[in-house]
């Protein structure tokens, strides 16, 4: 039973993970806490580890709830295939209308309609996911909060760039490893080695 | 022809940090540069499909990608080539956490982790919202 919700939970991910790494993973949160799977500090964890392995974010993370679930490689099995099998089946069908796909697809008014709403829902729905992951479990203290907005300020660097309108600083080499998420990481973990232990 | 499409998705699976993203630039260097599988231009259009279909962009560009050279032999190829090594790596430290996670500094660690992961949730957030 318990596989058979992992695997209808992370079909419905694959199916709806529309817009790339965190929408995935916020949709992924959402089942894992509703199912009650695993703690919201659990959750984080794995979705850290899953930052700093290599691989697709929303694969790692996938394979670890499976494990964690059930305490077994079958539940990562499980859990992997589920958030394919969606891709695959969408992705052949693109594959077998390709050639007679408009090439223009991308300039059709409905389908541009389409696509909005679906990323205004994708944005609110990561919105929420972050909101529901800031816990006193998560917020320890003021360092968690300095810490929060410090990788915050970092990734949101090429942003400001932009609309600075100077475009040219988001290509900076110094600019453009601060903004990386892993590098960030790894930052972040020194600094709570630190802070804590 | 197949194992060559396993072993180039199995390097790029193992060696891109940081997700879906990251690898594009990899896929382009390997399939379209170096081997010249597909050209620039049906690039382009792959990452503009794997894009707007739902589930990880990696997967969905090694399907196209494995359709395109090999039919779904050529899919069986690239998609376990792109996953194996995730699955492998994250159950090895699924396995271990478990068993590291009560040393201090190992909590320590995590306590520094979790407020920066809401950050990155975050900032994906401001930035798609621009992007509306």
């Amino acid at each position: 039973m318990l596989y058979l919700s992992l695997f209808i939970s992370f079909f419905k991910v694959g199916l709806l993970g529309f817009g790339g790494g965190m929408a995935i993973i916020s949709l992924i949160q959402n089942e894992v806490l509703r199912h009650g799977w695993m703690t919201e500090t659990e959750f984080v964890d794995i979705v850290a580890i899953s930052q700093v392995t290599p691989g697709p974010i929303g694969m790692n993370c996938a394979t670890y709830v499976g494990y964690t679930a059930t305490g077994s490689v079958w539940g990562s099995m499980v859990t992997s295939f589920a958030i394919v099998l969606p891709s695959l089946i969408i992705m052949l069908t693109i594959c077998a209308i390709y050639d007679k796909l408009s090439k223009r697809w991308s300039e059709n008014k409905v389908y541009q309609a389409v696509m909005r709403l679906i990323r205004i829902g994708v944005v609110v729905l990561i919105a929420h996911a972050a909101w529901t992951l800031i816990t006193p479990a998560t917020f320890t203290d003021m360092r968690s909060w300095v810490i929060f907005g410090a990788v915050l300020l970092c990734m949101l660097l090429p942003e400001a760039a932009r609309v600075l309108k100077r475009p040219e600083w988001a290509k900076n080499k110094a600019v453009r490893v601060l903004s990386h998420p892993v590098f960030l990481m790894v930052l972040a973990g020194a600094a709570g080695y630190m802070m804590y232990s | 022809m197949l194992l060559r499409l396993f072993w180039t998705y199995l390097k790029i699976g193992t060696f891109t940090l940081g997700g879906g993203y990251a690898m594009l630039p990899l896929i382009q260097h390997e399939i379209v540069d170096k081997q010249h599988l597909i050209d620039e231009k049906e690039f382009v259009n792959m990452i503009a499909l794997a894009q707007a279909a739902p589930g990880l962009i990696a997967v969905n560009s090694a399907i196209f990608i494995g359709h395109r050279i090999a039919g779904w032999r050529g899919v069986a190829a690239t998609v376990c080539g792109a996953v194996l090594p995730s699955i492998v790596i994250i159950l090895l430290i699924a396995v271990f956490f478990r068993q590291l996670k009560h040393i201090a500094a190992v909590e320590a660690v995590f306590k520094g982790l979790r407020p920066a992961v809401v950050a990155l949730i975050a900032a994906a957030v401001i930035k798609m919202a621009r992007n509306i």
